[in-house]
């Protein structure tokens, strides 16, 4: 959020005074096709050595410089997000990052129509992931990318890497197919709930390769266009968990909407539970109020935090969408549009911030919780 | 690497500015560089009484600003140096005040480098936000660039 904060915020290049251990959820580490070739069966990597990575994606400009902040390209050159001592000087030491969880990059390989090379890409990226990255900073976590286009397959690689320790969720892009309440999933929900894994939705890949057109009235022109349609795609994502019962045959599952906004999640469950007032009898399994289901399955990660033209709207929306149960932070480093874990959100009142930085998600993720003493 | 991509990476480590305060002033003033230092179209970062200022050097004349982006606080003077970019329509892209424009390395927000001001497309952005940079006074002694606090 932006803010009109008194405080003048402290150089940027001096060490942050953050005391308060937080959780991050979503850490871009680079994964793309240079850092898993190495991790391809050799079919895939021979192909891809003389074709490139034929998948989808980039179909827009993005932000920043090559989508990333300006200042986390490593200064010895390199590509932002492939260094770990970086990232570990420049966000999680300096704001005392207790866990962040990774979400990788180049969602690309779920929306090729290519089954079997998605899935090889996929195992690829999450072997690379854990021992490139998990492997060697014991406050990182993973999450389990999958071709997710081809359920079956999607649950093998959660059954070969999902019960990890350090693997804590399962994530997809927010561009599909077919909505993800659809029962053509379940082969996934069923595999998250054996490895009792959270099923994120992470922004992307919105028209691109297999997937539907961006918005419902079809392709857009411009990357910020996309950014807007965003939350339509993820609302309809969240209807469809909702009012095709998914909640009611996983009971367990939990869900995490990443990326696409927050504050708009409020009149939505309102729309929600007031068109069930009439049409219930249509969807009668579904048994609770849509906004009930919500506050007991899905969470909602922070960044891009929407900004309000006030500060009282922010704060009545954020109770509206339950968010000391529901809303977890997150920075979105090294990607161009971060979100700093001190200036990002306003002031939040002691025990909101504690769940919102903290507790949220450390009870979603297993993790242990917030060591009290080091507040200050 | 672009040159776009080594005009970012520039980022050594700030000088500390010296202090040379003239008997009656009342502004402080502090050695920030040598002219010969600051080329025209470069910039420095120096450090200056605890604040991480930096020095640009358009067409001959100087220009200081606070290195904390006021939207997150990221290191502002580390953000590219480009043009103002407008147009009259879609399709449509022309490039005004060259070299006077810096781009916050996150974000992206544009701020005029002469005015310390947001650039922004309408008054609505500027009203939420009122945006400005910690912008200092700039002079020329005996080949050192100076900045007044
Ligand atoms: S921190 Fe500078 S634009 Fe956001």
């Amino acid at each position: 959020m932006q803010t009109s904060q008194a405080e003048t915020p402290a150089p940027a290049d001096k060490k942050s005074k953050a005391k308060r251990p937080i959780i991050d959820c979503d850490i871009h580490q680079i994964s793309g096709l240079e850092e898993i070739k190495p991790y391809l069966p050799r079919h895939y990597r021979e192909l891809v050595e003389a074709y490139g990575p034929a998948y989808p994606g980039g179909m827009h400009f993005n932000g920043g410089v090559g989508g990333r902040m300006a200042d986390a390209y490593p200064e010895e050159g390199g590509r932002a997000g492939s260094d770990l001592a970086l990232m570990q000087r420049q966000h999680l030491d300096r704001y005392n990052v207790a866990y962040g969880i990774l979400t990788g990059e180049g969602y690309g390989i779920q929306a090729t129509i290519n089954y079997d090379y998605a899935a090889a890409t996929c195992s690829a990226i999450n072997d690379y992931t854990i021992e490139h990255w998990l492997s060697r900073d014991s406050r990182l976590r993973g999450s389990v990318m999958i071709p997710k286009q081809e359920p079956r397959l999607a649950a093998k690689e959660i059954d070969r890497v999902g019960g990890r320790a350090d693997m804590v969720q399962v994530i997809v892009c927010n561009g599909a197919t077919l909505p993800y309440g659809n029962r053509y999933y379940d082969p996934i929900y069923e595999a998250c709930v054996r490895h009792n894994l959270p099923f994120t939705i992470h922004v992307g890949l919105e028209g691109e390769g297999i997937n539907s057109p961006p918005t419902g009235a079809g392709y857009v022109t411009n990357y910020i266009e996309t950014r807007c349609a965003r939350p339509s795609t993820m609302a309809a994502h969240l209807a469809s968990f909702i009012f095709e019962g998914v909640f009611e045959r996983f009971p367990t599952l939990r869900v995490v909407l990443q990326e696409a906004g927050v504050l708009w999640l409020a009149p939505l469950l309102w729309k929600m539970d007031q068109e069930w007032k009439g049409l219930r009898v249509q969807t009668p399994w579904v048994r609770k109020r849509p906004s009930e289901y919500f506050r007991e399955h899905v969470r909602v990660t922070t960044q891009p935090i929407d900004e309000t033209p006030n500060r009282a709207i922010f704060d009545s929306l954020l109770d509206s969408i339950h968010a000391d149960e529901t809303l977890m932070y997150c920075s979105d480093y090294p990607h161009w549009d971060y979100d700093s874990p001190k200036q990002a959100l306003p002031k939040l009142a002691d025990g909101l911030a504690d769940r919102v930085y903290y507790d949220n998600a450390a009870e979603l993720y297993g993790l242990p919780p917030r060591e009290k003493e080091a507040e200050g | 690497m672009s040159a776009t991509e080594r005009r970012l990476s520039d980022s050594r480590r700030p000088d500390s500015a010296e202090s040379m305060r003239p008997a009656g002033s009342s502004d402080k003033r502090f050695r920030a560089a040598r002219v010969s230092e600051i080329p025209p179209g470069s910039r420095k970062i120096v450090e200056v009484e605890g604040r991480s200022i930096g020095v640009y050097n358009i067409q001959g004349a100087f220009h200081a600003l606070r290195n904390v982006c006021p939207h997150q606080g990221a290191e502002l003077c580390k953000g590219l140096v480009t043009a103002a970019v407008v147009s009259s329509g879609p399709g449509d892209f022309r490039f005004e005040r060259e070299g006077e424009i810096v781009r916050c390395p996150w974000h992206q927000w544009e701020f005029d480098i002469k005015t310390g001001c947001m650039v922004v497309d309408g008054k609505v952005r500027t009203k939420s936000y009122e945006v400005t940079v910690e912008k200092f006074g700039v002079s020329v002694e005996e080949d050192y660039v100076m900045i007044h606090l």
